[in-house]
């Protein structure tokens, strides 16, 4: 029997080739891949976000345990996609136009996926028409915007203004993030959430759902 | 007091004396600000610091000294001299898209390009000619972390590597070194008054790597250019954007001479790095360009400059700065107005200016006791 504390305990010590193999070996034992997600990679991430806050764990630790949970992840899709078994949301995501910086946004992205979200990237410089389309397409519960620049920022603003005028912004809740932006921004200009960190992000991801 | 040229203001600043005003000089000016100011766009970054009367000009060594090979003029997608693939959009600095090594095989192979190019002095020599002795000619580097990071290996493996595969941070660090140091004694021998090393140790919340690791991986290199500016009698500035509280004395114990920007956006505040390590280091920053700069009426970028001041200017020790470099957002007006309210409360003594010059000692962040 897999004790899903260690897939748990791999998730937090980066041990990427032990999260495959225990991960592997709960599927061969029929653990129902959204127990392995729920009881094994989210807790383990849960942690490393708690230790990511409180500065004992820094970006490299981050970024090792949050792909050993993304591998893991990517085992378990084929069976939650047979068993129809739902994500935890549909997550969209880019980088505000005029910005082509990523590291922030592929580390939430990581994050989200090892919580069981399934993530849309649009990449890096995404004009809000690109945002609009992808929103008006799709069904996705969150749009999440990164600007890494002061003079970028604005474009998370424009981004919210289109979709008010594509009558788009009730089918989303939108969230911002980056250096540069802040709670008192994100309030300013209309959004539903703001992350200072990808476990932040997480969390306020979370919460929206649960609110909608 | 008599009037200081801006290498001596700054040089005496630096040794923690009181010069004749607070010296200011800039990271970088984006050019559609100098040129409103100036009304003038055929104008060269020379001669707008000339006709602003700044203390000191930095040759930039991205736009100044770096070799690009154009592949997508379209998309703005350009091949770096280290070999990775850059893309500018609205910042002239552009941002990595692709590293130059994507395996050991690479790294095995890798030709770095070569320090000695006479044309990298060029635009260095020219300014040495231009301004020699009447303000500081600041040669400047990007870190080796960060083109290590950026250029060379990309910034999730860079990371991931640091707990993986330590060997290869350590050979690309190499790489990078060698070509700094050599650059850096090139500049130093052309006539340059100051290093000037940029790169970020920090995010918003605080350092991106562990104290462990900081002292592993990214001071040493920074550590070997500091020395080698230390043996030819000339100061070392490092930059840092983010909450640096965690590193300080990591910065400071790797021999940084002066530290910016002591960055506002992550609550850094100048009074209390003065008060905590500001008599070990040049205190170099901190009116916002993220908010006042940009988005302020000029009374309140008047104000917050005077600020600064007060909070970090007695006894020397203060570059009063941008807190990061004057962008294409700031207002050139408020930009305007930083440098009159320095040059207007800067004075010293600095108590003629000042109804209540105080200095703030209190502890509000945790940090290393050890200084």
């Amino acid at each position: 029997m897999v004790n899903l504390n260690e897939i748990s305990k791999g998730i937090i010590e980066g041990d990427r080739n032990a999260v495959l193999e225990l991960t592997k070996a709960a599927l061969d034992a029929n653990v129902p891949a959204k127990e392995i997600l729920n009881k094994g990679l989210i807790p383990g991430l849960k942690k490393v976000g708690d230790l990511f806050e409180t500065g004992e764990y820094f970006l490299p630790e981050l970024l090792i345990s949050g792909e050993a949970a993304s591998r893991a992840v990517e085992l378990l899709e084929p069976v939650l996609s047979k068993g129809n078994i739902p994500h935890t949301g549909k997550y969209l995501i880019g980088t505000v136009q005029g910005d082509v910086h990523d590291i922030g946004k592929n580390i939430v992205i990581m994050m989200l996926k090892g919580n069981g979200w399934e993530v849309t990237d649009l990449g890096v410089d995404v004009s809000p028409e690109e945002f609009c389309s992808v929103v008006d397409k799709g069904d996705f519960d969150i749009l999440g915007m990164s600007s890494l620049l002061t003079m970028t920022m604005p474009n998370t603003a424009k981004t919210i203004v289109a979709l008010k005028t594509a009558g788009l912004r009730d089918k989303v809740k939108v969230m911002v993030g980056g250096a540069p932006v802040t709670q008192e921004w994100a309030d300013t200009i209309g959004a539903d959430g703001y992350a200072p960190d990808a476990s932040a992000a997480v969390k306020i991801a979370t919460a929206l759902v649960g609110e909608s | 007091m008599q009037k200081l040229t801006g290498l001596e203001r700054i040089l005496k600043t630096v040794k923690h004396q009181e010069p004749d005003r607070v010296p200011h000089f800039e990271l970088l000016i984006d050019k559609k600000v100098r040129d409103a100011i100036m009304h003038d766009t055929n104008a060269s970054y020379a001669d707008f610091i000339e006709y602003m009367d700044i203390d000191a000009i930095m040759v930039f060594d991205k736009t100044m000294t770096w070799s690009y090979e154009t592949l997508d003029a379209a998309k703005g997608i350009k091949r770096d001299q280290w070999g990775g693939i850059i893309r500018f959009t609205t910042t002239d600095l552009g941002h990595p898209m692709e590293p130059a090594i994507k395996s050991e095989k690479d790294l095995d192979t890798y030709v770095p390009p070569d320090p000695d190019l006479d044309w990298r002095y060029d635009e260095l020599k020219r300014l040495v000619k231009r301004f020699k002795g009447e303000r500081a000619v600041i040669a400047h580097c990007t870190d080796v972390f960060d083109i290590a990071k950026e250029c060379l290996l990309g910034d999730v493996t860079y990371f991931k590597a640091m707990i993986k595969n330590p060997d290869i941070i350590d050979r690309v660090n190499e790489i990078v070194t060698n070509y700094e140091l050599r650059f850096f004694k090139n500049c130093l021998d052309v006539g340059a008054d100051i290093i000037f090393v940029s790169g970020d140790w920090a995010m918003t919340k605080g350092p991106m790597v562990s104290r462990e690791f900081t002292k592993r991986f990214i001071a040493p290199p920074f550590q070997r250019i500091a020395e080698l500016a230390h043996s030819r009698g000339v100061p070392c500035f490092k930059h840092s954007d983010g909450n640096i509280w965690p590193i300080y004395d990591i910065i400071i114990d790797a021999g940084a001479d002066g530290i910016h920007p002591i960055d506002p956006m992550a609550g850094m505040d100048i009074g209390e790095a003065k008060a905590v390590f500001g008599d070990k280091v040049c205190l170099c920053g901190n009116v916002s360009c993220a908010f006042s700069l940009v988005t302020g009426t000029t009374d309140e970028v008047r104000q917050e400059t005077k600020e600064v001041i007060r909070k970090a200017g007695k006894g020397g020790g203060l570059i009063c700065m941008s807190s990061n470099s004057i962008h294409s957002g700031v207002r050139p007006e408020n930009y305007v107005a930083m440098i009159k309210a320095i040059r207007d409360y800067g004075k010293y003594p600095l108590e003629d200016h000042f109804d209540n010059l105080v200095i703030p000692g209190k502890k509000c962040h945790n940090y290393p006791e050890r200084l």
